[in-house]
């Protein structure tokens, strides 16, 4: 426990959503830097409540990374887990967000203001990585499907989730497409699941790019590639869930 | 938005504006007189309320309290219109809750507006319930462009302005919160005097033992239902004593109706709690407004407030004058939709059970 707040101490805070704080650390002088994920005790929950909740979800997420590591999904490696103080070490990524390399800006950036410079930084960023969209839609299918056939759900599939890491940083020279935040994810083996997971990637693609319809088309076209025989029941939910949308007409 | 300023599209008053609201779509009935001033301020003449309370153990059926309803509304319009010292010529609308709640209370208040309207020459501005509760809020804290929580007895959502409209971030995906609080008290034969909600709030104070409950939020969204049950099964669990006493001095592993109230509200209150903070990061707003029934909750503001410390933000919350159903928030909403020049027609002036906060146009905010 102590050490582990050492830890944080020594690292560079890098933001801060409503869930955690990430820092930028490295184990020991020698090795590779490493994101640290510190999901802090919230003042407002009773702390029997939030010392148990913590310790599940960090659990949670170290556990849908090493299933998405096994069955080979791009996922960052885990590095360091202490769930009783809340804390996820994952490998760094130097890379961008999709979400930006698609031009939809930071998360938490105005889209107004985003919009001006939109259209420039954005080809310049893609072009950065050697990748053309086309082929980034194909790779981001491509990654949904090999969770999936793992039967990992990932509850919060948006293109802030997804990073390309730069060519440069990679041992193979090559940039690829990881899959981030597990903090939602669970295992199911459920059409209708996989299903949602996808729908709420084609509402976030809906509001944050513009022409997000030939983009997803193109996710979706490498997701059925790779889902093969278990395609059809997945289309079947799919469509169901985009009729059914998220928010019904309540009574009250 | 920062950094985006528009105009205001409602005017300030040519003259000083009336109006009566009336509500009913559970079981409260509540009448208020609202002034609209040409300073752009606003004045609560009356505020009054009749509650229909149903002995312990029991919840109000749709008919018993529109029975309620009709007995009550002479006496308490009467009384609000003498409190507020003006007749309802003075007024320049009336307005009624159109939904959404109970068929059947919503259509005897609804029927007393058209009665009214029709007698004294006055039109008609149908509310929705949510944006009457928001805009009272909004109103009396004076908070700007807060992430609402709206939590009472029939809805739980996490709420949002952007555009003309209220945006629903999050919500129950099953019962309400105060549902299951009242439910919960039921189960317990706590006094619906004065409200069900109230009194596990003060049976809470009294628990000290936090047991396991399921935690259900899923995304923005929560569900109640599961831990309702979860809680109900409690009460059949060997080491609960009904009583609040232990059997014995050697009896030390049980847990009381305070424990369960005390665990309930910590739980569900938790849940909500993290909703509404997850939303006040996706928009990157500081405030935040509790309204609804279980807004009076103090328990929650507590909670709410130390969560806005932690993000440096505010908490706006009301008390049971404003947060629980009432008529002034019905007159305010509807005050506001009649100075934009929005009123219903007489063939138009039905109610509705369902009728969704983002479906109303909100024609006076920028």
């Amino acid at each position: 426990m102590d050490s582990t707040i050492a830890l944080l101490a020594s690292s560079q805070p890098v933001s801060q959503g409503a869930e955690a704080a990430l820092y930028k650390g490295t184990l020991h002088s020698a090795s590779a830097p490493l994101l640290l994920k510190h999901r802090f005790a919230k003042g407002y929950r009773h702390p029997t409540l939030d010392a148990s909740l913590t310790k599940a979800r960090v659990a949670g997420e170290a556990r849908a990374l090493m299933k998405c590591l096994r069955s080979g999904v791009s996922v960052p490696g885990i590095r360091f887990v202490d769930a009783s103080a809340g804390v996820l070490g994952i490998e760094w990524i130097d890379g961008r967000s999709v979400r930006f390399l698609l031009g939809g800006g930071d998360e938490g950036v105005d889209d107004e203001e985003a919009d001006e410079t939109e259209e420039t930084e954005e080809e310049d960023a893609l072009a950065e990585y050697g990748v053309a969209r086309d082929e980034l839609m194909r790779r981001i299918g491509t990654e949904i499907a090999k969770m999936h056939l793992a039967d990992i759900v990932h509850g919060d599939l948006t293109t802030s989730n997804m990073m390309l890491r730069l060519p440069s940083a990679s041992p193979t020279n090559q940039p690829t497409l990881f899959l981030i935040d597990f903090g939602l994810a669970y295992t199911s083996a459920l059409a209708e699941d996989k299903a949602v997971d996808l729908y709420v990637l084609e509402r976030a693609f809906g509001s944050t790019h513009p022409d997000a319809e030939p983009l997803f088309a193109g996710v979706l076209a490498a997701y059925e590639e790779r889902m093969g025989k278990h395609w059809l029941p997945v289309r079947r939910k799919l469509e169901d869930v985009r009729l059914r949308g998220r928010k019904r007409s309540m009574v009250g | 938005m920062p950094g985006r300023v528009r105009r205001c599209p409602l005017k300030t008053p040519d003259r000083p504006y009336l109006a009566l609201g009336l509500e009913g779509s559970a079981n409260k009935l509540g009448a208020g007189v609202i002034r609209h001033d040409v300073d752009g301020s606003s004045t609560v003449l009356s505020n009054l309320r009749h509650t229909y309370i149903t002995p312990p153990g029991e919840g109000f059926l749709p008919r018993d309290t529109a029975l309620h309803h009709r007995e009550w509304a002479l006496k308490v319009i009467k009384d609000a219109m003498k409190q507020a010292g003006v007749s309802i010529h003075d007024c320049d609308c009336i307005c009624y809750t159109k939904g959404p709640g109970m068929g059947a209370p919503l259509q005897s208040v609804a029927l007393v507006a058209r009665t009214l309207s029709l007698l004294y020459n006055k039109p008609l501005v149908g509310v929705n319930h949510c944006v009457g509760h928001i805009e009272m809020g909004r109103e009396i804290t004076g908070a700007q462009n807060p992430v609402v929580l709206y939590v009472s007895g029939g809805n739980t959502q996490v709420i949002a302005y952007s555009r003309q409209c209220y945006r629903i971030f999050g919500e129950t995906l099953d019962i309400a919160v105060g549902n299951c609080l009242d439910r919960f008290a039921r189960v317990i034969n706590l006094s619906n005097d004065p409200s069900p909600g109230y009194n596990i709030e003060q049976e809470a104070k009294k628990g000290k033992r936090l047991l396991p409950l399921p935690y259900t939020t899923k995304g923005m969204d929560v569900s109640l239902s599961g831990i309702l049950t979860s809680t109900e099964a409690l009460t059949l669990d060997k080491r609960f004593r009904a009583d609040g006493q232990p059997n014995g001095p050697d009896d030390t592993d049980y847990f009381t109706p305070a424990d369960l109230c005390f665990t309930l509200q910590e739980t569900v209150f938790a849940m909500l709690v993290e909703i509404t903070e997850r939303a006040m990061a996706h928009i990157g707003s500081k405030e935040v407004l509790i309204v609804g029934g279980v807004g009076s909750n103090v328990r929650l503001q507590e909670m709410m407030g130390i969560m806005a410390r932690e993000r440096d933000g505010n908490v706006f919350a009301t008390d049971e004058r404003f947060c629980i159903d009432n008529g002034i928030m019905i007159a305010q909403a509807g005050l506001l939709s009649f100075r934009m020049g929005h009123s219903t027609p007489l063939t138009k002036s039905t109610c509705t059970q369902r009728f969704r906060t983002d479906e109303v146009h909100v024609a006076w905010r920028a």
